[in-house]
């Protein structure tokens, strides 16, 4: 099992220097470049700025030399915002997402398991009916939708909530809702239609026949089964979450870590880019490995070899 | 009345969760805002009277200070070293030039309290005021202003303004290439309070060079001591305007706070303004309009105009800058003053700019903006229209077309009209098109390409009628009028007037403010009556301002100014 992570951990390793590779290829294929602007810059300043940033070197140097300052921890200057480093914006930007990550995952799992259990549980009555109605807009309609909806009810007709900021609890309401609504939505049906293949296997028969109440069918005996395609989705999702939406970001004027997502790449800015990716890949390629520790402990049955 | 219950409503249930929230300085904002958007309509006697009230009629409120939302971050704060525009709020607030704008928009003492020039205008001497300080207490001299102009002609440095000084201060250019010594260069120190410049060439815009922020002192203590890092923390960042930064939150806020130390802090009001960052601009309108800010920087286009009805504080000001389409005058038939003539009064502007942009703009009859104050006054103040309106005048253009010589457009050669990728200039472009078509019977081709090659075209003059906007830099008509000048690179109509460019030499050596406004006049009106350029709109800022807030003041230069800025009790 050891040796089994062991062999996980390498494969990650070189995924994420492959991942490295590519972005760097790709970025520097696009045209422009950090330093183009709306308004002319003499080729001298450019050419300073160039040096500065040893942008004038060829790709492979710059390239190994970014790979080094990576390992020594070092993301290397943003480009775009002199004076500041990509750490300072790891730094800042992803306790923000995280912190409101959390939130949203814990709203999520508290609405989207039992909204599923409930719906597998009435299946094919009306509450079924209602929560699947519900789950498949929460599906369909964009988060940047359902955030501008909220903005202009709470925020604007009846001014209960703050329109921006996560100055208090209460700022946190609308972005978590419009963050969450999808993945409540998804997984409210994925549990659903888990449990409910669950529900006609044999073993829950055999419980049924034991004469056990049916709270206690599902919830000790269905439920751990069940429960394993959401953790499957649960592990990128927290990733996704955790690390900042751009979108909801922009719209609640959040400064996390999702805005750095897209500007960054609209400005050339490449260290930004490239400590961005990393970040992000490193930590989707840790949770899909944590989900699959977790597997052990909610299956015995499955084991890693 | 059924709108007045609903205001009744709102109110009552504002009021209820405000003594839940308990949210304190707030709480008086949000009735009122419910006033001014309900309200605002049916009255406009309100907006006059908050006009006229000026500063003995309105109290003071309790509490001096405000929130001010920007929609974009800047890329640094560097006075030296940035061009970026989004810096301005923090560069006009938190610093201070040898000479800063008033509410007029007109040049008036900064740091220097006066200041004067040799006759052929290369040397200029600056007498900056006594006592001086940064504002971490320590004295401001010329050497300051010394040490940060070699700071901007050092390549290090990576100052994207730097040719706004090299090109113009002896040696500046040399010294940056490294042939030439810091002794060597046309900035000196006399004493603590004179700074000299020497200058390359006779400049009678200088003074409206210098009052650009790479022009700003910077402080040479904390520059040393942290880097290129002395603008990341609010206790590195000395600064020497009315107010210094207290508080960095990165991609969230930065918190100004009045300086002590400032030369005229006694008339600073404001006590602390938060610039909150909502990049979202939907996002802060729905903030400012719920009563949760005190300001925007931008303002949905699509919101313009309800705004504007509303009165909702919806301030514009000019930008020192003009879109227009270059017209080849260089070649046939456009070489045709009445042909240009009648190309421009074939254009409904007012349709362009409110329809067809949806931007805030005034029509453009001329290629020089308005923007430039002398005296209290505009110098485009009282100028000609040049027989143009602000919508098409289709029967002016029919008979202007027939003089030409292609009466019902007959004989008229298809016009090629080229513009860049972007789609509000491609919208621009298609509606030029048809109103041409439509107005004046002729044919029209449109055609675009990616910036640089379409650049390269219009500069090759490879073109008929094309897309173009100039913004200038620094505010002084000067950064206009090569654009027609007889081969001025820039010139990319090839439009060329000997009349037109002996008034520019002479504007070029004129000391004297009055006269100078006086050329600038006369050489509009040379140009602008043989239509050179297809002008569509002046460019504007606008930005929203709570009416409980006085003082704040933006210039054509895009400087937004809080220091004479006052909260009344509201």
């Amino acid at each position: 099992m050891i040796r089994y992570f062991a062999k996980r951990l390498g494969i990650m390793l070189v995924a994420l220097f492959l991942i490295m590779l590519l972005t760097f290829c790709i970025m520097h294929a696009v045209p422009g470049g950090p330093f183009t602007s709306d308004r002319n810059m003499s080729e001298e300043v450019e050419a300073a700025l160039n040096a500065k940033y040893h942008l004038d070197r060829p790709l492979p140097e710059q390239f190994f030399e970014y790979v080094s300052g990576v390992l020594r921890g070092d993301l290397g200057p943003s480009y775009k915002y002199p004076g500041k480093e990509v750490n300072d914006f790891v730094e800042n930007g992803f306790p923000v997402s995280a912190r409101l990550g959390f939130v949203t995952i814990v709203f999520v799992l508290l609405a989207a398991i039992p909204m599923g259990i409930l719906a597998a549980v009435k299946n094919g009555k009306w509450q079924d009916m209602l929560l699947m109605a519900v789950a498949t807009i929460g599906v369909t309609i964009p988060s940047f939708v359902i955030a501008s909806v909220l903005i202009y009810v709470f925020s604007f007709k009846l001014n209960v909530l703050p329109t921006y900021g996560l100055d208090t609890w209460k700022g946190y309401i609308l972005p978590v809702v419009a963050l969450g609504g999808y993945s409540i939505s998804y997984m409210a049906r994925l549990m659903r239609s888990s449990l409910l293949e669950v529900m006609g296997q044999d073993y829950i028969r055999t419980a049924r026949a034991k004469g056990l109440s049916e709270i206690k069918v599902i919830l000790k005996h269905a439920m751990r089964n069940a429960l394993i395609p959401v953790v499957t989705v649960l592990g990128p999702t927290i990733a996704n979450l955790l690390t900042g939406s751009f979108v909801i970001e922009k719209i609640f004027a959040i400064p996390g870590l999702g805005g750095y997502f897209v500007t960054s790449v609209s400005q050339r800015d490449y260290t930004t880019i490239m400590g961005v990716t990393i970040f992000y890949a490193s930590f989707l390629m840790a949770m899909i490995l944590l989900v699959d520790v977790f597997y052990c402990l909610i299956d015995p049955r499955i084991k890693y070899e | 009345m059924k709108k007045k219950l609903l205001c009744v409503l709102l109110a009552v249930s504002l009021t209820g969760t405000m003594l839940m929230a308990g949210c304190g300085s707030k709480a008086q904002d949000e009735p009122q805002t419910i006033d001014d958007i309900e309200a605002a309509p049916e009255a406009p006697e309100a907006e006059e009277a908050g006009e006229t009230k000026g500063t003995e009629e309105g109290a003071l409120a309790d509490t001096q200070e405000m929130v001010f939302v920007l929609n974009n971050e800047p890329d640094g704060i560097d006075p030296n070293v940035t061009n970026n525009s989004f810096a301005t709020p923090f560069l006009s607030n938190c610093f201070e030039g040898l000479v800063t704008y008033d509410e007029k928009g007109e040049v008036v003492p900064g740091n220097a309290e006066s200041w004067e020039s040799n006759d052929d205008l290369t040397v200029f001497t600056f007498h900056l005021r006594e006592g001086l300080k940064w504002s971490d207490g320590t004295d401001l001299t010329a050497n300051d202003y010394v040490y940060s102009a070699l700071r901007v002609l050092t390549p290090e440095t990576t100052s994207q303004y730097v040719n706004m000084i090299s090109d113009y201060v002896v040696n500046g250019q040399e010294f940056y290439d490294g042939t030439a010594s810091a002794e060597d260069v046309g900035i000196k120190a006399l004493d603590d309070n004179t700074l000299e410049f020497t200058l390359k060439a006779p400049c009678p815009y200088f003074i409206d060079l210098v009052s650009m922020w790479v022009y700003f002192p910077v402080q040479q203590a904390t520059i040393e001591a942290n880097g290129d890092k002395w603008t990341a923390t609010a206790e590195a960042y000395v600064s020497n305007g009315p107010f210094k930064i207290t508080e960095m939150n990165m991609g969230e806020s930065m918190i100004l706070e009045k300086n002590e130390n400032y030369w005229n802090a006694e008339n600073v009001t404001l006590e602390k303004l938060t610039f909150r960052y909502v990049l979202d601009t939907s996002t802060a309108l729905t903030a400012y309009e719920s009563g949760e800010v005190d300001g925007v920087r931008m303002v949905p286009s699509s919101d313009l105009a309800r705004l504007k009805a509303e009165n909702a504080g919806l301030v514009s000001t000019p930008n020192y800058g003009t879109v227009y389409y270059d017209i080849n005058c260089s070649k046939a038939p456009f070489d045709n003053p009445l042909v240009r003539k009648a190309l421009n009064l074939a254009i409904d502007r007012e349709a362009l700019i409110n329809n067809v942009a949806q931007v805030d703009g005034q029509p453009a009859f001329s290629f020089l903006a308005p923007g430039y104050v002398v005296d209290g006054k505009d110098v485009t103040e009282g100028r000609s229209d040049f027989g143009l309106t602000a919508t098409a005048d289709v029967e002016g253009a029919k008979a202007a077309l027939a003089e030409a010589g292609y009466p019902d457009g007959e004989g008229f050669p298809t016009v090629q009209l080229s513009f860049y990728s972007d789609d509000n200039v491609k919208k621009i472009a298609e509606a030029i098109a048809e109103m041409w078509e439509q107005n004046l019977g002729i044919s029209v081709e449109v055609s675009s390409a990616d910036w640089a090659v379409f650049y390269d075209a219009v500069q090759a003059g490879n073109y008929e009628v094309a897309a173009m906007g100039w913004s200038a830099d620094y505010v002084n008509p000067m950064s206009f009028l090569p654009l027609l000048y007889t081969d001025d690179v820039t010139n990319n109509s090839f439009y060329s007037n000997p009349d037109y460019d002996a008034v520019v030499d002479q504007i070029k050596v004129e000391k004297d403010p009055a006269k100078f406004a006086e050329l600038v006049q006369q050489a509009d009106e040379i140009v602008s009556a043989d239509y050179p350029v297809l002008g569509l709109y002046y460019k504007s800022n606008t930005y929203l301002i709570k009416d409980y807030i006085e003082g704040v003041y933006m210039v054509s230069s895009s400087n937004i100014y809080f220091q004479n800025a006052k909260v009344l009790a509201h």
